[in-house]
């Protein structure tokens, strides 16, 4: 069979000519999927590299010079723009969507494989903005990775004498044309290039997942890109959108009239749709993993997938949970708490449909199953700290306090990550023909599920106590005692332990490509399309001459009447043995 | 077997921890015990929510592990159990918001005969106003702020001049009376935190933000600014002391009134205060953002550049005009130009670190 | 689950293009809605000093309006298989969206001659945001015509589908209506 030339169902194919077309400007999705998640996994790393200083810090203050206060909080910042946005965002949407989109619907590759290519390199050179301002004079931006002006724009914030703000802001817009570019593209793919068979209902919970969260960043994105826009106008033309009288360093400053408040609805109405935009495909992963490691079809599907359909709606009118103390009108705190309380009911029900899966089924404890079931309790405890923070009285006391770095780290970091892990194994066969290694895995699983939960579990006490969040050091204060100190050194040995770990994955991806068992075709047994192309991985056009035809549900295991334990979706009736 | 192990003890130790945790709330010292009762509720629901989903969970891994030829169950639906379960859900949540909804109408709703007292952050320190003698406060503009008139109070305001201020952190507060605070800020986002007290309000400049608590317990408490404000958020500490009423009278009496700071001459202790200089500059000698001004003056000082240079008169005021000329070494140049102060003001300044390396 | 192939059915008859467009122009109604929402919220501050509207903004509104309709004279040109009429209603509504984007500078230059500078006032700020923000989305509109255009006049038969002109069309018509409601906003406020 010829490829490059080949022209399927009347759509022109993407002929990729040479080295470059192939690995670099390709139009194929596969790759682009990949190329998302190795600039990804590299801007990851640097994020977490930023937090281990900060980790330095608090847990042994004043040993390293180089950390003072101004570059703790530019740490700060960059870690917590980073991993949201250019690790999680990016490798869900970016790497997952790709990859998955066209092989799990069963079609050749994007809607529009051009733009797919631009979307990708728009993404790299956000990065490469965002990067830049590490490198600018008086380095990036140490605003808070929520940018709130005053602060974000003002001369004397860390970072913000020079371009730091200018760079950062600037490197989300492009982020928000990449997203927009990539975010379309499988919104026209769902759409329109499904299978013949393949029905919405039909569709893997992932593509769901991906698909909502995609609706979600496109109508979320543009709150962000008009506040960006809003305080880059603020900062370089000197406008008063968002910026009051002002007095500081012994003057009134040149600006006046302006609303702090107006840019926290703008960022949070956007930010918080952010946290679903990780949280969905993560629970898509675990929706697909549990069902083929658990050898069981996923319990309540037309549930599961209205649930996230109203995940995916009301998490558009909780943003203002993130600002029962910011100085907004307190009244709105009853509308907010209440919406924000009843969005815990459509995700509990997720995880009841995930653990009642696991009922009466045939579980294999593979390295992905492991990070599924970790998922679990880890999401769990930190869904439901979410319920104290949400109910606005609550949140009160725990509000800017440890108990929220707890909590958001759990269910929006720990939580995602190890979905991502448990999807890189559970993928990588797919994308690379070879199994990764078994023992390295479950190694680096054991270091990251019980490091990670030692690091992020304590923090809620001390959030009890009253230790705010974003403090350089606790020294000057009675109230925090010693211990927390002592504590604050055991997380950050924890966390270097975590880091260090890390490295065993990367270490063994690298020697799997090379030296792993080769994968079989389907080395799960899963029924969903990706594995079952003609070839493994799945070569360009991904179907060779014949597009599947679906004719049943993703998740036909333990199928009374068929000998194999799970039917393929591509399978007809007359064909089950 | 190793993960049903490891997360029961996971998920054992979560609960345990309740109860041996060597952090806990902080002594309570105000009327806001309500709300550490909703936090206690939410530990118990979602506490017993986490307990069944995780124990299901790992009776599932031990009862149904992989067997080669077996198959599982096939039950794509179970609609009668969703909406079970639903219900369930939807009483346990019900069970916590009434709870908080109930408290957050108490912490809204302010008592109209509370003590009012004006709460007023800055880069990094913090200053109350009381209304003074006739109850009410003085009109104030962001526009009127100076190193002199720090409160931007309107000179011209008869109901401001006897409004009186409380500059350099410490305020001090009746025991058993309730206490509204009107809370703004001259430069960015702060949060008045008293972990003691429970409650927290963020400030936020150009608007007035509200906060009521009443102290219970007589005592020393520290204000712990709790909104990230910039390089010396972590230092931004404040001391509200719990009097009695007889001592707080007094203690109010001691204050000075809008109209006496008006007409005060420069004073460079009360300079440095109300510029929030101490935050950054400690008059302890403890190391800080800034390095200390005790016993400083008249030493030697390594600059960034490499020279040394005497701390005189001359280096003081060249330091608050135009910091970055001048960093000392192993300092961060994150400090503000200061260029608006009179001369008569920079000297007041010097005169006072002078006095703390005697 | 049922087990039959079921029909292979696009969304709503819709091809690949038209639901990227109209994804794009959902996307982009969410943007000026963020926008004008801030407008309204911000406007109730007491800084407010309202812009006078220049009234060369109405003949820019004539405009676009007729470069709408150059399109959908290209449109049904398009559906008659007249392919002079299509390249005619095209250059027309090419004409006049390159005439609107260069008044809206000029309204730009004669209020800023006037005085109403960019920060001195919320209001200009905003007049000065919106117009660039909406004027933008049509140049990106511009740029689109000017590459159908191109293969249009280059013999590309497929770009004379009423499928590609009415999209096109789709999209100016869609610019038209917003900047409607955003001229409608700011001459009212």
């Amino acid at each position: 069979m010829d490829q490059n030339s080949a022209t399927y169902e009347g759509q022109k194919m993407y002929d990729p000519k040479g080295w470059w077309d192939t690995y670099v400007f390709s139009q194929d999705h596969k790759v682009i999927a990949l190329q998302y998640v190795c600039v990804a996994l590299a801007i990851g790393l640097t994020g977490m590299f930023l937090s281990l200083l900060m980790r330095m810090q608090l847990g042994f203050p004043g040993l390293f010079e180089s950390i003072d206060a101004g570059s703790y909080y530019q740490d700060v910042t960059m870690h917590g723009m980073i991993m949201v946005i250019y690790l999680l965002t990016a490798l869900f949407l970016g790497g997952f969507g790709n990859y998955l989109i066209p092989l799990m619907l069963g079609c050749r590759d994007m809607a529009f494989p051009f733009v797919n290519m631009l979307s990708f390199w728009m993404y790299f050179l956000s990065v490469i903005i965002l990067v830049a301002s590490f490198f600018v004079e008086s380095g990036p931006t140490g605003a808070g990775w929520t940018l709130y002006p005053p602060q974000s724009i003002l001369e004397g914030t860390p970072g913000g004498d020079g371009a730091g703000i200018i760079l950062m802001l600037a490197s989300l817009a492009v982020f928000i044309i990449a997203f927009t570019m990539g975010g379309l593209n499988y919104i026209t793919t769902v759409l329109q290039s499904r299978a013949k068979g393949m029905t919405l209902m039909r569709m893997p919970l992932i593509i769901w997942c991906i698909f909502l969260a995609t609706f979600l960043g496109l109508l979320a994105f543009p709150a962000l890109l008009v506040g960006a826009i809003m305080l880059i106008f603020d900062r370089v033309l000197e406008t008063s959108f968002f910026m009051p009288e002002i007095f500081k360093g012994g003057e009134v400053l040149d600006y006046g009239g302006g609303s702090p408040v107006l840019f926290q609805h703008l960022f949070w109405f956007f930010g918080h749709p952010e946290v679903y935009i990780i949280a969905l495909p993560a629970f898509g992963i675990i929706s697909e993993l549990i069902s083929v490691h658990a050898r069981k079809n996923i319990f309540g599907y037309n549930m599961m997938v209205w649930a996230l359909i109203a995940i995916a709606g009301i998490a558009f009118i909780v943003w203002a949970h993130h600002m029962y103390v910011a100085g907004m009108n307190p009244y709105l705190g009853f509308f907010f708490a209440t919406t924000t309380l009843i969005i815990a009911v459509p995700t509990a029900i997720k995880v009841y449909n995930w653990v009642l899966t696991l009922w009466n089924a045939n579980i294999k404890m593979t390295v992905p199953m492991l990070y599924c079931l970790a998922f679990l309790v880890t999401f769990l405890n930190g869904g439901l700290t979410g319920l104290f923070l949400g109910n606005v009285a609550v949140d009160v006391p725990l509000s800017d306090t440890y108990f929220v770095v707890g909590h958001f780290h759990m269910v929006m970091a720990v939580s995602p990550v190890l979905a991502l892990y448990g999807g890189l194994y559970h993928w990588y066969p797919s994308v690379t023909g070879r199994m990764l290694n078994d023992t390295l895995g479950k190694i680096h699983f054991w270091i990251t599920f019980i490091g990670t939960y030692l690091i992020y579990f304590p923090m809620h006490y001390i959030g009890f106590l009253g230790v705010p969040r974003r403090y350089y050091s606790n020294e000057q204060y009675d109230f925090i005692p010693q211990s927390v100190a002592d504590l604050n050194q055991f997380i950050t040995v924890c966390a270097l332990i975590v880091g260090a770990a890390q490295f065993i994955l990367l270490y063994n991806f690298v020697v799997s490509l090379y030296k792993g068992a080769i994968a079989p075709k389907n080395p799960w047994g899963a029924c969903t399309l990706e594995w079952q192309t003609l070839e493994s991985p799945p070569g360009h056009g991904n179907w060779g001459e014949q597009l599947p035809v679906v004719y049943r549900w993703p998740y036909e295991y333990g199928l009374p009447g068929a000998t194999s334990d799970f039917v393929p979706q591509n399978v007809p009736d007359e064909q089950i043995t | 077997m190793a993960f049903v192990i490891v997360t029961a003890i996971i998920v054992i130790g979560t609960v345990l921890w309740n109860f041996v945790s060597p952090w806990w709330f902080s002594p309570l010292a105000s009327n806001w015990g309500f709300l550490d009762t909703t936090i206690l509720i939410s530990l118990v629901i979602t506490g017993i929510a986490f307990v069944l989903i995780s124990a299901f969970i790992l009776y599932c891994v031990v009862k149904f592990p992989y067997r080669e030829g077996n198959k599982s169950e096939y039950e794509p639906e179970n609609p009668a159990l969703e909406l079970k379960l639903t219900i369930i859900t939807t009483i346990g949540v019900i069970a916590l918001l009434a709870p908080g909804l109930y408290a957050w109408k108490l912490y809204v709703e302010l008592p109209v005969d509370a003590l009012e007292v004006e709460g007023v952050g800055q880069q990094w320190v913090w200053s109350y106003r009381f209304p003074g003698e006739d109850g009410v406060y003085g009109n104030t503009s962001g526009r009127l702020f100076s190193s002199k008139n720090t409160f931007g109070l309107d000179p011209d305001d008869p109901y401001g001049q006897d409004d009186i201020l409380i500059r350099g952190g410490e305020v001090h507060l009746p025991i058993n009376n309730k206490v509204v605070f009107q809370l703004r800020s001259k430069d960015v986002l702060h949060d008045f935190y008293v972990p003691q007290f429970r409650a927290k309000m963020d400030l936020v400049p150009g608007q007035q933000s509200n906060l009521w608590f009443e102290p219970t317990v007589l005592g020393t408490y520290e204000v712990a600014c709790a909104e990230y404000c910039g390089t010396g958020h972590y230092a931004m500490r404040g001391v509200v002391v719990v009097d009695t009423e007889e001592d707080f009278k007094t203690w109010l009496a001691g204050q000075p009134t809008f109209a006496e700071t008006m007409n005060e001459g420069a004073n460079g202790e009360q300079i440095v205060q109300t510029l929030g200089c101490v935050a950054c500059h400690s008059i302890d000698g403890s190391d800080g953002i800034g390095p200390t001004w005790r016993d400083t003056y008249g030493t030697n000082r390594a600059l960034a550049s490499g020279e040394t240079v005497v701390v005189d008169d001359d280096y003081i005021k060249t330091s608050i005009v135009n910091p970055m000329s001048q960093i000392a070494e192993g300092y961060a140049p994150v400090m503000p130009a200061y260029a608006t102060l009179s001369e008569e003001e920079l000297t007041a300044i010097g005169d006072y670190i002078k006095t703390l390396s005697e | 689950m049922n087990n039959y192939p079921a029909s292979e059915k696009a969304f709503l008859g819709l091809n690949h293009a038209q639901v990227f467009v109209y994804v794009l122009m959902t996307v982009i109604s969410i943007l000026f809605l963020f926008i004008t929402n801030a407008y309204l919220f911000r406007m109730n501050f007491q800084d407010w000093s309202p812009v006078p509207i220049p009234s060369l903004l109405w003949f820019n509104t004539v405009c676009l309006a007729l470069a709408s309709v150059g399109m959908a004279w290209s449109k049904s040109g398009a559906k008659a298989a007249d392919h002079q009429k299509t390249k005619v209603g095209l250059a027309i509504a090419g004409v006049f969206v390159i005439v609107f984007v260069s008044g809206q500078t000029w309204a730009w230059q004669e209020l800023n001659a006037s005085g109403y500078f960019l920060s001195s006032n919320p209001a200009n700020t905003f007049f000065y945001l919106i117009t660039a923000l909406h004027a933008f989305h049509v140049i990106g509109g511009l740029v689109a015509w000017f590459i159908v255009t191109l293969r249009v006049f280059k013999g590309d038969a497929t770009m004379l589908q009423p499928e590609s002109v009415g999209l096109l069309g789709a999209y100016w018509h869609y610019m038209l209506l917003v900047w409607g409601v955003l001229f409608a906003m700011l001459i009212t406020t």
